[in-house]
């Protein structure tokens, strides 16, 4: 730490801090700010919800509809922050993109068009509720108004890293897309619930489409489903860095929107699906 | 519906990506390739916040002297740091127990101050200051203007990572800057500070300190320092990075030190990925 005992007062105008002259990359200093005041949770009755692009919305009148009646039901009673992934269109744009050499920032923009599309129908349908898509612009920033004014808001799942996506371990796919974005405005904003719709029960030890003898996995910890090794994980990979790293929200709930009643008993905190906890 | 685009159009990529899963290893091997350079001949520059701009017209007006005499040699994109304000701003936020992701707006803030500053500095020269949602018209302003400013800050607001250790966030205005570079395949990045490149602790601290000018990513990390010149996060996407393998580290207040730097010669310290 900077000692004016020492040293004398440099050329560089400082305001007066916990922080002044500090370097943010000391480790000494980084250490100093996980302090014990709690932190504070600025929306903690909201839940957010993701509803899986290619698992739900892609397929259209056979899954969302259904989906659409019970979220109505939950909403005369609960803040929802509603979220899409991209979908097969995502997987598209992606496929084109990297034939033509675009680097993982560009692939990480060009996907936010396809969730926000998304969360557009979404929005249609929700639209008599007065639940709607909200610019990615502003959600962020009015975010606690929508919510005190509307039952819920809807907003593409991926987080704002565009152009500033950071290059993959392996590949050119951003690693941060929907269901991390929805799982980082959670820990962000303290909600009471991560939930993941998909179109699988939950996480099981092998793919259970190719392997009947897949066991299903009810609830497990991050560090023992990395030493499991699995070939594929049913959400965004780089959730399991951020559940490690996370303060507020210390876990997500997976679960199959084919059986939309299951989303009501997981937002009345029951484990319908698999959850996935922080050690 | 998924059928509607598992047509001829798809190549097998386009097949696999469609069907398959976004977490599978062997079809991320699949999507590797080569990568175009989209603003090859740019140079990402950084000015340090606490390090430059907070030392006022002493150490401001040199520097962008510098960056002016340059302009018919190079373009520049250049990034600003945060500074004193933004220790300030994360102290108080630290005190009221704020999450990381509001302090990643605060420090935005802060930065976008510093950039409009720097752009109206150099303004006269009709080099403009964009925000994210400007970065289209980059190209245009460094064909015609030659350098563009923006706030080094990574526009991630309240999806800032939090950091494994304590609550500032992780992301700031030295890793927006680098993801500029890498992104666009830019020909340098380089950072401005206040001290002559990479010591093995803060010279400012530690008389002791020893000056590094070249040193890899791996034996960097190797040493574990307590302190560094760039965020730490830097090196871990320098690692995975296409283009953008190495970045220098140079003192802005010695005279001379960025022109040699745009001029590919070695000055201050070279961090390389490989």
């Amino acid at each position: 730490m900077y000692d004016e005992t020492t040293h004398p007062p440099d050329a560089r105008h400082h305001l007066a801090s916990l922080l002044m002259r500090e370097s943010l990359i000391d480790k000494q200093v980084v250490a100093a700010t996980e302090t014990r005041t709690p932190l504070l949770r600025m929306l903690p009755e909201a839940h957010v919800v993701k509803i899986g692009g290619r698992s739900i919305v892609d397929q259209g009148a056979t899954a969302l509809p259904a989906l659409v009646t019970v979220l109505g039901e939950v909403l005369k009673t609960q803040k929802l922050i509603l979220s899409t992934g991209g979908g097969v269109r995502t997987r598209h744009v992606f496929s084109i993109g990297i034939d033509l050499g675009l680097p993982t920032g560009v692939l990480a923009q060009l996907a936010l068009a396809d969730a926000l599309g998304n969360a557009h129908i979404l929005g249609a349908l929700l639209s008599p509720l007065g639940v709607v898509a909200i610019p990615p612009e502003m959600f962020g920033h009015l975010l606690p108004l929508f919510l005190h004014s509307a039952p819920g808001v809807i907003f593409n799942g991926d987080p704002p890293y565009s152009l500033w996506e950071h290059p993959p371990e392996i590949g050119r796919i951003p690693p941060h897309r929907t269901d991390a974005g929805s799982y980082l405005l959670a820990e962000c904003f303290g909600c009471a619930n991560v939930i993941l719709v998909k179109d699988v029960d939950g996480l099981y030890d092998a793919d259970p489409k190719t392997h009947a003898d897949a066991r299903f996995i009810p609830e497990i910890g991050v560090a023992e489903l990395r030493a499991m090794n699995l070939e594929t994980l049913p959400f965004d990979e780089v959730l399991l860095d951020l559940l490690e790293r996370s303060r507020l929200v210390r876990r997500f709930q997976l679960i199959n929107g084919l059986h939309p009643e299951r989303l009501a008993r997981a937002i009345a905190g029951e484990n319908v699906g698999t959850i996935i906890h922080a050690d | 519906m998924m059928e509607g685009m598992s047509g001829d159009l798809l190549t097998e990529l386009g097949k696999n990506l469609v069907s398959g899963s976004l977490s599978d290893r062997d079809l991320m091997r699949q999507t590797v390739g080569p990568v175009e350079r989209i603003l090859p001949e740019a140079n990402v520059v950084k000015i340090g916040g606490q390090s430059l701009i907070d030392r006022g017209r002493a150490a401001v007006f040199p520097v962008l002297d510098e960056i002016v005499a340059n302009l018919p040699r190079h373009r520049m994109i250049l990034g600003t740091g945060a500074g004193t304000r933004a220790r300030h701003a994360y102290s108080v936020a630290i005190d009221l127990g704020l999450p990381t992701g509001v302090m990643s707006v605060l420090g935005t803030f802060v930065s976008m101050q510093n950039a409009r500053m720097i752009h109206y500095l150099l303004a006269r020269h009709g080099i403009p200051f964009i925000e994210p949602a400007q970065f289209p018209q980059l190209p245009l302003f460094l064909a015609e203007r030659r350098a563009a400013v923006f706030f080094g800050m990574p526009p991630y607001t309240f999806w800032q990572q939090n950091p494994a250790i304590g609550r500032i966030p992780p992301h700031r205005t030295d890793t927006g800057s680098y993801l500029v570079s890498e992104v666009f395949g830019t020909r340098s990045m380089i950072y401005i500070k206040d001290e002559d490149g990479l010591y093995t602790a803060d010279p400012k601290k530690d008389r002791h300190a020893k000056f590094i000018p070249k040193i890899t990513v791996a034996e960097l990390k190797a040493k574990d320092l307590g302190d560094l010149v760039v965020e730490r996060a830097v090196l871990d996407l320098m690692e995975r990075a296409v283009h953008q393998r190495s970045i220098r580290v140079i003192n802005g207040l010695v005279p001379g030190n960025l022109t040699r730097a745009l001029n590919g010669e070695d000055v201050g310290t070279l961090i390389s990925a490989d």
